[in-house]
């Protein structure tokens, strides 16, 4: 027994030490956690959804509410506005309704009943998928429960996003709600799109019929940029592609029901950067629903609305594929001033693009700059955004730009203005 | 001075104490005896606090602030202002309440939440976080949870949970898994069931109305955002802090927590006795050792260091078994710390426990710090011996005679100033404890003195009974008085605390059951199961009470609504009985005004608990302000009633009060009378069958219900009572260790005696007449001490934690266990040294000399 004090001292000391470090080595962390969920089915499946198969007759001013059983819908206005200096302002402010399951729920939202008439209108829908409340059935003793207004399968979304063309700047904001508890959602009368304090409401006018009629729209910024502005048709509502019924792919059902306001007279106020400002100018008006779009080669959509300084409109969009041999599946219309209707054939339209901007947020390479020509209708316009970055990168990236336009209509200089929106140019 | 040299001591030490293993075991053990207890209760403590403000961390998320109701609800209107007409964006609704998962016997917090607005609340909970809203929000019934409870269930998303809220059963589906990414994120949510606000409406019944509103206010705009928010709210609600609530929560166990950390430092104490007693053997007996070592020029500071090393040796194996085994008994006491938690306060559940560097660390700095305090008199004792040290033992004793009317006056005096100390006006709970320090202290210095008059009366009676040995053996116990005195010191204190703590216990269950029977007056209870068992915090279904009206045999009923509601003292539990004037006969008052019982039927007057008048500082006359539906009222106090059901204090209204001012139409417990044709426990079966399918309820009569209720009081005092066992057990071991060294510290004297001629049978009669009556001196002081601790136990510190008044009950049978247990370990203690000595060749013992 050779132990010294220190020796017989240190063993228990390195013990106690090893232990304390292995005990207390797990450091202080954040509390962090996500949620994994068993995969579900992705965009794909539309089982159970109504779908879009023929033309349809539009009642309104139910069909300009919402149309659940259908997957997605929007109300989408742009529009290009000019303070009282002549400084140009472009807005989008677009509202979706997404439905997350084919049935609709019990008594979630005021929009089942009104367009009760929808379902039975479409005749593709079995009365089978429209469940009661699950939870009541799984649990039918919570009998005070059928009266939360929570449980819901609309989600709705929104985007609003304002181009300060001076300054080039594109501001942007979105929300998310659900269509149920008053929170979101879209009601015919007395009529309002809203998402929370966001909202899309009629105004009283006495010349105006459930079909054509103004509308109010206002909405906040998180960083204060804000837009009150009401907008009044000033030419009949378009019924786009087919009377309202616009194929986008070449599978059945890959459709869409698609209306619009092109020319809707603008006036309001802006707020940005502690500044009120009072605008005026043009705004275009498009609501669409639909189950399925697009084809499985089909990668996305370049869409104009442009507004003529002789009174026309014209509406175009081509949906590219992701093989570029194939030609893209393009709809077009050109709107008269009397509010005439002619819709631009496959081909009709030309469309070069001159120059592209890559974003230095996503990487995504969008054209910026077209030469878009209709020889049938001796029209040949430059197309360009007002300035470059306008990408909305927000839950879904896409690319939402005012546009100036310059040109020739049979002969005559013309101008004008509008918006492009540009989808699936995302970097893989 | 070389190393070799100082070596050489430490072999000596080393040496000796492996020559004298008992003793050394038993020293190692009195350490790591109280050491383990401080450490198990501050372990427990810990890890329960820690789970507490994990998940407090994990559901209040990135809130700063939020908005509640005047009850327990909020109108969901306000949600939809918030948002619609006020336009705040950080604003999220939440629903929270407690539930059972079927197949894991513990509650859930159920978190009833909007995904979508979660976002910058929970990441866990919100639909940037995985939630498949499809799933969720769709008015499917489904939840998501923790994926280690997941596999503990043996489930897999998409499987069906069995819940049961409020009595009543749920179906749900598995809607996704919570995965954590580290060890504090997957406690703090092992208990968690996320579902949707509509899941959790449907679930709570809630519909129409939600438990709070969660908002992050940035700090630069928080006064002007606090400000536009509350002028938007109704009536009745508020705008508060987030933090509030979760340290309204903390501070309910404060005094809890804090008690039981008291009992274990009693136990500390008494082990520090021990380990001084132990010491003071392993010098004592080395005195002709250190003597020689003086002799051959070992210096006083040398002796000094080595006595101390040996101190730190044995306080440092003793440290760490004893955090060892404070880590196995810490596992032991936090089952029953959560359980006390869950019966009292609110719903905790703490899976594991949690083993902190600060607990670790207290416990190495007493466990040493008390060995070396203990044995640093000895030590200096040590180092003083002269070179000669033949007389060095009767100095020493005759220097204690001389000092012992000292001694005793310093006890007295220090004895006197812990009475002192609870005379401090406003004195905290740490005041009482100081006092019972000082009053424990004081009455150990006095015990040499007690000794020497107990021995002086027992001698006589010793010498009658057992003859000249009867009489040699008491007359012993003082010849050695400064080393018998500290073993009996550390016996008196051990016991006495284990009587101080068992009267407490008493007093409290017998003044617990004398209330519930005058409280409980009617036939029937009906109460749905709720989650924290001495509080009704869930609600009887309005059919029921229908049902039960109409049952056959039910003569009257009179119903109870529990709901906690902010007042102008925080948030108080409130509770509403429509007895109206025949409350009198359930309620026993302490204060009250005259005529109150009519006035309390039809007029705007509250009465309050003991324990709420306490704690708040409120009494009869003062004006009470509620948050109630119609804004802020104020209600006059005209009585104070005795309630031993809540330690946190309540205030009872009657229901047509109630009614006046609040829209909550809610019950939580129904007390039936039966009539006079009816027996109770035909009734009982009867209502039974019932509501069978309606809402899973008890149904209690009246004996039934004391029963349940005893029950629980008697789970609540189950730490207590395993602490009081504990040092029962350490006081057992420190007698059977301080007696068995003295015994053996004696072999010379019984060498002596063996060689003048006793036989060994005497030798043994001698020793265990000892030893016993060192058990009985001990057991007999014990009882003044134990009863001085009880009484400020029940009336000092129970007073100032909780605010009760208790009878104080001495049983007997309590104090005979006090004697029993000091003298039956004493006995004990004395088998093995005379067994040893009556084998030894007294010759052996004596060549030494």
């Amino acid at each position: 027994m050779k132990l010294s004090f220190w020796q017989v001292i240190t063993i228990p000391l390195l013990v106690g030490l090893v232990l304390s470090w292995v005990l207390f080595s797990e450091s202080e962390a954040e509390i962090k956690a996500t949620i994994s969920a068993a995969q579900a089915l992705s965009g794909g499946d539309t089982e159970g959804y109504i779908q879009a198969l023929g033309p349809r007759e539009f009642v309104f001013p139910g069909d300009h509410g919402a149309h659940p059983g259908f997957k997605t819908e929007w109300w989408y206005y742009t529009g290009n506005l000019f303070t009282e200096e002549g400084k140009q302002i472009g807005y989008q402010f677009t509202i979706f309704r997404n439905q997350l399951s084919p049935s609709v729920a019990g008594n979630a939202s005021s929009l089942a009943q009104d367009n009760d008439r929808q379902t039975s209108q479409a005749g593709s829908t079995d009365p089978a998928q429209i469940k009661p409340d699950d939870f009541v059935r799984i649990n039918p003793e919570s009998k005070g429960a059928q009266n939360s207004v929570w449980n819901t399968n609309q989600l709705y979304l929104a985007h609003f996003a304002i181009s300060d063309v001076s300054k080039k700047e594109h501001v942007f904001d979105e929300r998310y709600s659900r269509g149920a508890a008053g929170l979101a959602g879209a009601s015919v009368d007395p009529y309002q799109i809203w998402l929370e304090d966001w909202e899309i409401t009629r105004v009283k006018d006495l010349e105006a019929s459930d079909e054509r009629f103004p509308v109010r729209i206002k909405a906040e910024m998180s960083n204060g940029t804000a837009l009150d502005v009401v907008l009044n048709p000033l030419k009949p509502l378009v019924l786009q592609g087919e009377e309202g019924y616009d194929k986008k792919g070449g599978e059945d059902g890959n459709a869409s029901f698609y209306i619009s306001f092109t020319r809707m007279q603008t006036e309001g106020i802006l707020q940005k950067d502690g500044e009120s400002l009072v605008v005026s100018g043009l705004s275009w008006m498009d609501h669409e629903w639909s189950t399925s779009a697009l084809d499985s080669g089909q990668t996305g959509w370049d869409w104009f609305s442009i507004q003529l300084s002789n009174g026309y409109e014209l509406m175009y969009y081509q949906i590219r594929n992701t093989d570029p041999e194939l030609l893209p599946q393009t709809t077009g219309s050109l709107v008269a001033p009397n509010g005439q209707k002619r819709d631009l054939d496959q081909g009709e339209v030309r469309l070069d693009v001159l120059k592209y901007w890559t974003s230095p947020y996503t990487g995504a390479r969008y054209p910026v700059q077209w030469i878009l020509a209709i020889p049938s209708e001796e029209l040949e316009i430059d197309v360009a955004t007002v300035f470059d970055d306008q990408e909305m990168t927000v839950s879904v990236q896409y690319y939402e730009g005012a546009l100036q336009v310059s040109g020739k209509f049979r002969d005559k200089a013309i101008k004008g203005n509008g918006y492009i929106e540009m989808t699936g140019y995302e970097q893989d | 001075m070389s190393r070799k040299h100082q070596d050489l001591l430490w072999q000596s030490s080393l040496r000796f104490l492996l020559k004298h293993p008992w003793h050394f075991l038993l020293s190692i053990l009195g350490v790591a005896l109280g050491v383990a207890m401080v450490i198990s209760i501050d372990l427990s403590n810990s890890s329960a606090q820690r789970a507490f403000s994990l998940s407090a961390e994990a559901l209040t998320g990135k809130a700063t602030h939020q908005i509640q109701g005047s009850g327990g609800f909020l109108s969901e209107q306000v949600y939809r202002d918030v948002k619609l007409a006020t336009g705040y964006r950080n604003a999220a609704p939440v629903i929270d309440g407690y539930g059972r998962v079927q197949g894991l016997n513990r509650t859930f917090q159920i978190l009833g939440v909007d995904p979508i607005a979660e976002g910058p609340f929970r990441d866990f909970s919100s639909q940037d976080g995985g939630i498949d809203l499809a799933k969720f929000i769709t008015g499917q019934p489904t939840a998501v949870l923790s994926e280690l409870v997941l596999a503990n269930l043996g489930k897999n998303i998409g499987d069906s949970l069995q819940i049961s809220v409020g009595g009543r059963p749920f179906v749900l589906f598995i809607a996704g898994a919570i995965a954590t990414s580290n060890k504090p994120s997957e406690q703090a949510l092992e208990s968690v069931l996320l579902v949707d606000i509509n899941t959790a409406q449907h679930l709570f019944d809630m519909a129409g109305q939600l438990s709070r509103i969660d908002l992050i206010i940035p700090d630069e705009n928080e006064e002007l955002i606090i400000g536009s928010l509350s002028s938007s709210l109704p009536q009745g609600t508020r705008l508060v802090s987030s933090g509030s609530r979760t340290d309204t929560l903390s501070q309910m166990t404060r005094a809890f927590e804090l008690n039981l950390q008291a009992l274990s430092l009693l136990a500390l104490l008494v082990g520090m006795f021990l380990i001084y007693n132990t010491m003071t053997f392993s010098v004592v007996q080395r005195l002709p050792l250190i003597g020689r070592l003086r002799a051959l020029g070992v210096t006083k500071s040398e002796i000094l260091f080595m006595i101390i090393r040996e101190a730190v040796l044995i306080g440092l194996i003793g440290t760490m078994l004893g955090i060892t085994a404070g880590i196995g008994l810490a596992q032991f006491l936090l089952g029953l710390v959560t359980q006390s938690i869950n019966d009292l306060y609110f719903v905790l559940s703490v899976q594991e426990l949690t083993i902190d560097l600060v607990p670790v660390l207290k416990a190495v700095t007493l466990g040493l710090g008390a060995t070396l305090m203990a044995a640093f008199w000895p030590a200096r004792e040590a180092a003083e011996t002269e070179v000669s040290t033949v007389l060095r033992r009767s100095l020493s004793e005759s220097r204690l005679a001389q000092r012992l009317p000292s001694l005793s006056l310093i006890g007295l005096a220090i004895g006197l100033a812990g009475g002192g100390i609870l005379l401090i006006p406003n004195g905290e709970i740490i005041a009482g404890y100081n006092s019972l320090l000082f009053v424990i202290i004081g009455f150990s210095l006095v015990i040499p003195a007690l000794m020497v008059g107990l021995v002086a009366l027992m001698r006589p009676i010793f010498g009658a009974l057992n003859g000249l040995i009867g009489k040699m053996s008491v007359r012993g116990v003082v010849t050695e008085l400064s080393r018998t005195s500290v073993a009996v010191a550390a016996l008196v204190v051990a016991v006495a605390a284990s009587v101080g703590v068992g009267v407490m216990v008493d007093s409290f269950r017998v003044t617990v059951v004398s209330w519930l029977e005058s409280q409980l007056q009617a036939d029937i209870y009906v109460q749905p199961p709720s989650a924290v068992a001495r509080k009704a915090d869930a609600q009887l279904q309005a059919e029921l009470v229908q049902i039960f009206k109409e049952t056959e045999g039910v003569a009257s009923v009179h119903s109870v609504f529990s709901e906690d509601v902010m007042t102008t003292y925080g948030s108080s539990n409130l509770v509403t009985t429509s007895l109206g004037a025949k409350a009198s006969h359930s309620y026993q008052t302490k204060e009250i005004q005259d005529g109150f019982w009519e006035q309390f039927a039809l007029e705007e007057v509250i009465m309050i608990s003991e324990v709420y008048a306490y704690r708040f500082g409120v009494g009869m006359g003062d004006s009470l302000g509620i948050i109630t539906d119609k804004g802020m009222q104020y209600f006059p106090i005209q009585a104070i009633y005795f309630d031993y059901a809540s330690d946190m204090g309540t205030i009872t209204m009657n229901r047509s009060l109630y009614d006046r001012y609040f829209d909550n139409r809610a019950i939580s417990g129904l007390a039936l009378y039966a009539d006079d044709q009816t027996e109770v426990d035909v009734l009982v079966n009867r209502l039974r069958d019932s509501v069978v399918g309606v809402q899973e309820v008890f149904i209690r009569s009246n004996k039934g219900l004391r029963e349940a209720s005893i029950e629980i009081f008697d789970r609540t005092f189950t730490v207590t009572v395993v602490l009081r066992l504990l040092a029962v057990v350490v006081a057992f071991v420190g007698i059977l260790s301080s007696l068995m060294a003295l015994q053996l510290e004696r072999a010379r004297e019984h060498a002596v005696l063996r060689a003048n001629g006793m036989t060994p049978g005497q030798l043994w009669n001698y020793v265990i007449t000892q030893t016993g009556v060192m058990g009985v001196i001990a057991g007999v002081l014990s009882i003044p001490l134990g009863l001085l601790i009880s009484y400020v136990l029940v009336y000092v510190i129970n007073l100032r934690s909780f605010g009760w008044t208790l009878e104080f009950i001495v049983s007997p049978p309590l104090l005979i266990q006090a004697i029993g247990l000091a003298v039956g370990a004493a006995l004990l203690a004395g088998i093995y040294p005379s067994w040893k000595m009556a084998r030894a060749n007294p010759a052996d013992a004596l060549r030494n000399e």
